[in-house]
């Protein structure tokens, strides 16, 4: 990078000064940083690079630097002994380094911080930043234009989509032996619109099946639309906050739009934190109907009994990798446990694990960062001395993210297991209904749930 | 009282007033808002964001690192000592009264530990290649000025015990002394608001924020499993 317009310059501090203006947290963690760098231990880049440009305080400093240089007065007037810098080209090129290509914000050095500092948050917004003055990478912003222009992040034709699930549908019909079963797609009136990550009819579609019989077992009354099936939300990561409102907004709309009672995400760590968490205070309001992960659905369908799992039918040896914006920020850490230890009869948890444990490396976008393809690779050989460790032969976890680095990690480090999302594990426990007996026929059921208000409110999640 | 006495109450004054004003901006701009809808119990989440997510055994940057962690911790502890000797001193200047013997043996004591700490911390800070890339000039400045407030203070304990008041400073050879802690105190004082020490305020604002955060999402406090 050769240098930064005035313009790029005056866009990136005009949206701090805004942030700062109304935002105590941006303030509070600008300010808070005591650079001990404690955190550098609890950042796999760190770990993996002992370069101290990966110091997860490193990055807070990045940002903080500006606003020490613009936005106050010691660092107007000294800022070589307070280090503020100016924001310039060479900045503007770290910052993209690190921000972008050397943080998968997974929050773990958040929760280790020495002070509090939200790291991940600071970094987001230094992102946000970057996005303003047109410095995200391309190809994330390429994953995000696609979502925009065609409703999912790979661009799959709808036509496409739609013949996918049809196979899908007829594979589902024959495993059941039931001609009823079966995927619906953009059907009104349905208690569940369901979402997936574009990876799963692109590349993993038995997992759409997995879901599909989860639903089928449990009688649930549900719908998948042909356009906008996108959970994920690159939106949340390149921090262009109207893109990342549109992706949610499509969402949200769809849901009106198919006039379903509950949104169910998909297993998309990140997809799940930007409806979850994010969508509300993106869109600017309240959702107006139910939204659920697909764990949550699952450990509740699990809890009431709709549907029964058998645990011997999985005896191999299972661990689990906890995706860090399912868990650490997204707080189903027993959840997830609840429903994995139910269908499996052996299972090894990792060190550490849980609120703990490590990024599978592909959070934050980097998976559609190619250009940080061997960093994301390296920081992934602390995810696979957990899974060696472990002994275990399949890795769970609920998102096809984490699913996609594993599998890359696998291939890489040789660990020779078989990753497989919660729905994968949870479709092999299912202990089905006969479909001979019409009292036990699920998709009898389902016709049933959707008559019966009473019945659809009884199983609501929330 | 001597005039470096008063020169430190005036930048006592200062501090006080900036870190009252970065306070006020924070509770001006309000609590957090989130229009997600709420999973866990984010007054929960805050009590244990000040209370077991900082002990040690929570975090890495404690349980990894515990020489660093635990002279940081009885740092800390010396400047907050340190903060309230000065008070203490001054009200003694005003009152003209003394710090008994023993007292003062015991905060030159604990004022010499906690210094200790403050020096292996800085000595840290330039030897290690890491820490010292992340390292300015308010880094270093920040602990030798709290570092040599502690040191000051334990000099005034073991000089102006119950064997004279702090008022015979004026009159005495001890004036200098008084002089040199009243000039650290007024230096620490007016670099506070300016330099990392003002997290003094914002590592409260830290501990609420993330204790929201992780509370709202039901993170915190954690569950057992």
């Amino acid at each position: 990078m050769d240098t930064i317009t005035k313009e790029q310059r005056k866009a990136a501090l005009d949206l701090m000064k805004a942030n700062l203006a109304s935002d105590s947290k941006f303030q509070t963690h600008l300010n808070a940083c005591v650079r001990c760098g404690l955190c550098a231990t609890s950042c796999m880049y760190y770990i993996a690079f002992k370069d101290p440009k990966y110091i997860p305080g490193r990055k807070v400093n990045l940002v903080s630097s500006i606003y020490r240089r613009y936005f106050t007065p010691e660092g107007k007037y000294f800022p070589s002994l307070f280090n503020a810098r100016n924001l310039d080209a060479e900045m503007a090129e770290e910052m993209v380094d690190c921000l972008f290509g050397g943080c998968t914000m997974c929050g773990r050095c958040v929760k280790h911080c020495s002070i509090g500092v939200d790291v991940s948050y600071i970094v987001k917004k230094g992102r946000e930043m970057l996005a303003v003055m047109g410095l995200v990478p391309k190809t994330l912003q390429a994953t995000v234009d696609a979502a925009i222009n065609t409703g999912n992040n790979m661009a799959i034709p709808t036509e496409e989509f739609v013949d996918t699930i049809k196979w899908m549908e007829e594979e589902l019909q024959d495993e059941m032996g039931d001609p009823k079963a079966n995927i619906p797609l953009d059907e009104t009136n349905r208690h569940i619109i369901y979402t997936l990550n574009p990876r799963e009819p692109k590349f993993f579609p038995l997992s759409i099946s997995a879901m599909a019989k989860v639903f089928y077992a449990a009688g649930e009354s549900w719908t998948l639309s042909s356009k906008y099936y996108d959970v994920t939300n690159y939106g949340f990561f390149n921090g262009n906050n109207e893109e990342a409102a549109k992706i949610a907004g499509y969402l949200y709309d769809e849901t009106h739009r198919l006039k379903a009672d509950k949104l169910v995400l998909g297993e998309c760590g990140h997809g799940s934190r930007a409806s979850r968490w994010e969508g509300p205070n993106l869109l600017k309001k309240a959702y107006d109907f139910e939204m659920t992960t697909a764990l949550e659905l699952m450990a509740e369908y699990i809890r009431t009994g709709r549907i029964k799992v058998d645990k011997t039918k999985n005896q191999t040896l299972c661990t689990l990798h906890d995706p860090c914006n399912l868990v650490r920020n997204g707080g189903l850490l027993e959840e997830m446990r609840f429903v994995v230890k139910s269908c499996v009869a052996n299972f090894v948890e990792m060190t550490p694990h849980g609120n703990d444990n490590f990024c599978c490396g592909g959070g934050g976008g980097q998976l559609a960062m190619s250009e940080y393809n061997e960093r994301r690779l390296k920081i992934g050989g602390i995810k696979a001395d957990q899974i060696k460790a472990t002994g275990a032969k399949i890795v769970i976890t609920p998102c096809h993210n984490c699913v996609d680095q594993l599998m890359q990690i696998n291939h890489t480090y040789k660990l020779g297991v078989t990753i497989k999302t919660v729905a994968e594990i949870v479709a092999d426990a299912l202990v089905l209904p006969d479909p001979a007996s019409p009292h036990d026929n699920p998709a009898d059921t389902a016709a049933e749930t959707v008559a019966d208000p009473l019945h659809t409110d009884s199983n609501s999640s929330k | 009282m001597i005039i470096s006495a008063w020169i430190s109450i005036a930048a006592l004054i200062w501090c006080i007033a900036f870190l009252v004003s970065y306070l006020i901006g924070l509770i001006r701009k309000g609590a957090p808002k989130d229009l997600s809808e709420r999973s866990g119990n984010t007054v929960k989440g805050i009590i244990y964001s000040n209370t077991g997510a900082m002990l040690p055994a929570a975090k890495e940057s404690a349980y990894m690192h515990l020489p660093t962690y635990t002279a940081g911790m009885i740092f800390h502890i010396g400047n907050f000592l340190s903060l309230l000797m000065f008070v203490w001193i001054i009200v003694c200047c005003c009152c003209n009264i003394s710090t008994p013997a023993v007292l003062a043996l015991i905060l030159a004591a604990l004022l010499t530990v906690s210094s200790l700490c403050g020096i292996f911390i800085l000595i840290k800070r330039f030897v290690n290649v890491n820490l010292r890339s992340i390292s300015c000039f308010d880094d270093f400045f920040s602990n030798i000025i709290c570092t040599l407030f502690q040191i000051a203070g334990i000099c005034i304990m073991l000089s102006f015990s119950n064997i004279c008041t702090y008022t015979d400073a004026c009159s005495a050879d001890r004036l200098c002394l008084m002089n040199f802690y009243f000039i650290v105190a007024a230096i620490l004082f007016i670099w506070m608001p300016l330099g990392k020490i003002k997290h003094l305020i914002y590592y409260f604002a830290a501990r609420y924020h993330l204790g929201f955060f992780y509370g709202w999402r039901n993170t915190w406090p954690p569950k057992h499993i």
